[in-house]
């Protein structure tokens, strides 16, 4: 699983490193029973599919915002622009130009990642309250513009049509292989964290996130990193968007607002920030727990703010911290400091 | 040629001079300590050597190149490497992986090499997995390798940050107040350390006020006060130097620290 | 390109909407230099100093100072009730900066949907506080609107400034923004001041919204817009002293409006925000300096 593992003359780890924290065990039960809930969900179907469905395309999200927030250690509150910007492009793509939808989602990911150096390359020389008001900035501007720019995004109606995924002939129409579909790149999400999480370049970031001094007299590049991570951050929300698109056939600007911001920082703090598999547990968790209460809408969002709020202030290291469930690898974020 | 070579350093903060045109030659393999009492400059002095402060004033050469002004990883990507007055470990991880970030500098590969996985980066991770348990077991770590490294006790933490620093193989490396904090137990155990990679040829500046450590270690010893360099000799001529007895009679608890 | 009476008239409305962005980011400043804190959601009390007001005025028949008056209290009533129920307890912890921005974002949110839930998302104004106008010089027009932010800005920050110079409690604020331990040291009561600056900024935020309704609209989103042009506007007068920022905000708004001439109204904000990404980048201490207190 990891390199460390293929050594065999360490001692034993404790639980599985990173991949679900200290008490790796709890966390795995916690897989177990989301494994669960998945085959009941699956095999029950119907509006659960749908929440399922945006769970994991949340979670995609949620696994690149770790990359920046929790490995990283760095403030984002304008990854939703990202987001937006592999949303539209996925149905400006498909629906003007004709474009395949796996095509789409790429090349709107490679605009997406060039946006995020320009963007980054400039702004991740800020620190503190700078760079959080200048990152939120880009979440407002791409709402702005997505609202604005009416002959591209169709403005506040939104983009309607859109085709779901597929290759070639085949289209991935059916609810149940939607949510296969999903997982499956979810899982490829996670992978990938995980691999670099446990490498040269996950532990320059993870390095960053606890001391930079500490980490430029080792020689880390530390402009360098903080704008890959940044770059990967955007590329996953850029997925996200994409996803979001072919999956639901519609978006509007409000789909890639502020609420996107709330929500996604609600479910990396459930599952745990830092972790590898946090995020996507966070995600889950906290996309179920709207539908237990049966809340929808608006109440839904106020759910998510006031479950983000009670976090923050009375369970200040996530919820991970209470349950046990993957507890935060990385010290809390200090962008300020 | 010396490995290092100070020429007129000077920093001056508002109204303040830090540093007062401060001349150093650090010679290949010596081990060589910059000693003063507290608010003598020390930390200014080497702020400014390993990049983390530009100088006002006056020039490093490091093996012969400038180095002055240079951004903290390029310097240290040269060789010279630092640890801190205040321990900077990295909380979130383990005190091996401490250590294997410590390899930065000593192996390559990205993210395409972390996922694609080619032989050559296996073999780079588990040499680096691998060294870096000796490093761990070279400072008495090797038992706590895989502790979380904000759980060590203040002196192991030290001993973690040298050993650290060791992994960048550094030609030169700089070592701010190694002995802050530390017990006479732990002061000895860092000493050996020290003493013992000089003679594996690594060549060390170390800034410290516990006279007692310095004098016993150091091959040669350079006195700050008031941010100006006040004598320079071997550990016997600087403990009978008039104005080192003067400066450090002025502040008797750092002798004491 | 734009005549020289568009120009000129743009410039006129840019003073005016610039004013209120100065107002919002004296609010920010209040917070800031008491507790170290930028308030993310300092917009919303714009939005709902406005929405409030036309509440009152419009759907109960008050008069207009009746309803202004009520609105502002009852902002300042939420303003103390954010940082009571999460910015203290966070504030006392020591908790990271990013963890209270991310509440006050929540608490923006949280606020929006609620005005929604409560009073609808459809945009809504009221009239002029003065019948008739504008006034005419030439071809520029001047709405009697402009003149009441004039007056009640110019009103706010002297209230402001002889508030922070003469009175107790605005002495051991700014002892606050000083030195915070050292004010505490001294038996000022720094969680009763937390609280006062929310008060403060949230009844000038408020105010900002009441003036500015009238001359275009509100409804549940325009707090975040109007949260960061104040907060641009701090950035630019430097965080500092109360006229800097409302020099600040009018600089932005005059700017902006300019810009508007060119790009259009629709792209007022993406102005205004990419102002803020260049100023934040050449000029981290602001333009006019103030105290360059970093944020």
């Amino acid at each position: 699983m990891t390199s460390h593992a293929s050594t065999s003359t360490s001692p034993v780890r404790r639980g599985a490193p990173g991949w679900l924290g200290r008490t790796g065990y709890v966390g795995l039960g916690g897989a177990v029973l989301i494994a669960l809930l998945f085959g009941f969900v699956f095999v029950k179907g119907g509006y659960l599919l749908t929440v399922m469905q945006l769970a994991m395309i949340y979670g995609v999200f949620c696994v690149g915002l770790n990359f920046f927030m929790g490995y990283t250690g760095q403030a984002s509150f304008g990854q939703n622009a990202f987001a937006a910007i592999g949303g539209y492009g996925s149905a400006i793509l498909c629906v003007e130009y004709g474009l395949p939808p796996v095509l789409a989602l790429l090349v709107a990911m490679a605009i997406a990642g060039v946006a995020a150096v320009v963007v980054g390359w400039p702004t991740l020389r800020l620190r503190g309250h700078y760079l959080a008001m200048a990152t939120f900035a880009l979440g407002l501007i791409t709402y702005d513009v997505s609202v604005q720019w009416e002959s591209l995004t169709k403005g506040y109606m939104g983009y309607a049509g859109i085709p779901p995924l597929g290759i070639g002939p085949f289209e991935v129409e059916d609810e149940r292989a939607k949510l296969v579909c999903l997982m499956v790149i979810l899982v490829f999400g996670l992978w990938v964290s995980g691999r670099l999480r446990n490498s040269r370049f996950g532990r320059a970031l993870r390095a960053i996130s606890t001391s930079e001094p500490g980490a430029a007299a080792l020689g880390i590049r530390i402009p360098y990193y903080k704008l890959a991570a940044f770059v990967i951050a955007a590329l996953y929300a850029s997925v996200a968007g994409s996803l979001f698109a072919h999956v639901v056939g519609f978006i509007s600007p409000e789909v890639f607002g502020l609420q996107m911001v709330v929500v996604t920082f609600t479910m990396l703090y459930v599952g745990g920030i830092g972790t590898v598999l946090g995020p996507a547990i966070g995600a889950i968790v906290a996309s179920l727990l709207p539908e237990i209460v049966r809340s929808t809408g608006r109440f839904q969002d106020i759910a998510y703010a006031l479950l983000l709020l009670g976090l923050l202030v009375y369970a200040p290291k996530g919820l991970s911290a209470l349950s046990g469930l993957g507890r935060p690898r990385a010290a809390e974020p200090k962008p300020g400091s | 040629m010396a490995l290092l070579e100070v020429r007129r350093l000077t920093k001056r903060f508002a109204g303040l001079t830090a540093n007062n045109s401060i001349d150093l030659d650090v010679p290949e393999g010596c081990l060589f300590a910059v000693i003063g009492p507290n608010g003598a400059g020390k930390t200014t002095f080497f702020n400014m050597i390993s990049g983390f402060m530009p100088p006002t004033d006056g020039t490093i050469a490091f093996a012969g190149e400038t180095i002055t002004g240079l951004r903290q990883d390029r310097i240290a990507a040269k060789g010279l490497v630092r640890t801190f007055q205040l321990v900077q470990l990295f909380k979130g991880l383990t005190v091996a992986e401490n250590v294997e970030v410590g390899f930065h500098l000593a192996t390559r590969g990205g993210v395409a090499a972390a996922l694609a996985r080619p032989s050559w980066f296996r073999r780079q991770e588990a040499d680096v997995h691998a060294r870096a348990r000796e490093l761990l077991g070279f400072v008495g770590l090797a038992g706590v390798a895989d502790q979380d490294a904000e759980l060590l006790p203040y002196g192991q933490q030290r001993l973690l940050e040298v050993a650290r620093a060791l992994a960048a193989k550094p030609r030169l490396l700089l070592l701010d107040e190694p002995a802050a904090g530390l017990n006479a137990h732990e002061t000895d155990a860092l000493a050996e350390v020290v003493q013992e990679l000089n003679r594996k040829g690594t060549t060390v500046l170390l800034i410290e006020h516990d006279m007692a450590l310095v004098t016993r270690i150091a091959h040669r010893i350079a006195v700050l006060d008031f941010g100006c360099k006040i004598a320079e000799g071997t550990p016997d001529e600087i403990k009978r130097h008039p104005d080192v007895i003067a400066a450090y009679l002025g502040t008797e608890e750092a002798a004491h620290a | 390109m734009p005549s020289l009476v568009e120009l000129v008239q743009s410039l006129v409305n840019g003073v005016g909407i610039g004013l209120v962005y100065g107002l919002i980011a004296i609010g920010f400043c209040v917070i800031y230099n008491a507790s170290g804190i930028v308030n993310f959601a300092q917009g919303v009390f714009v939005m709902l100093g406005g929405m409030f007001t036309h509440a009152m005025l419009i759907k109960l028949g008050w008069p207009l100072a009746v309803s202004a008056l009520v609105s502002i209290v009852a902002v300042a009533g939420i303003g103390v009730l954010v940082q009571l129920a999460i910015v203290r307890p966070m504030w006392n912890r020591k908790a990271p900066l990013f963890a209270i921005i991310l509440a006050t974002l929540a608490v923006q949110l949280l606020i929006e949907q609620i005005v929604i839930l409560t009073m609808g998302d459809q945009p809504r104004t009221y009239p002029d506080f003065t019948p008739g106008g504008p006034l005419k010089i030439g071809d520029i027009a001047i709405s009697y609107q402009l003149f009441w932010i004039l007056g009640c800005g110019a009103l706010m920050v002297l209230l402001l400034t002889l508030f922070f110079n003469r009175t107790r409690a605005g002495r051991a604020l700014r002892a606050c923004s000083q030195n915070r331990e050292a004010a505490a040291l001294l038996g000022v009561p720094v969680d009763a001041m937390l609280m006062l600056s929310f008060a403060l900024s949230a009844a000038l935020g408020a105010a900002a919204g009441i003036l500015i309704t009238p001359t275009q609209y509100t409804a549940y989103g325009v707090g975040a817009p109007f949260g960061t042009n104040g907060f641009i506007a701090a950035i630019i007068g430097g965080f500092g002293s109360a006229p800097a920022a409302l020099l600040g905000g009018v600089l932005l708004g005059v700017v902006q409006s300019g810009a508007i001439v060119v790009v259009g109204a629709g792209y007022k904000n993406v102005v205004a925000l990419t102002i803020l990404l260049v100023v934040l980048l050449f000029f981290p201490q602001g333009i006019f300096g103030g105290r360059g207190k970093k944020a």
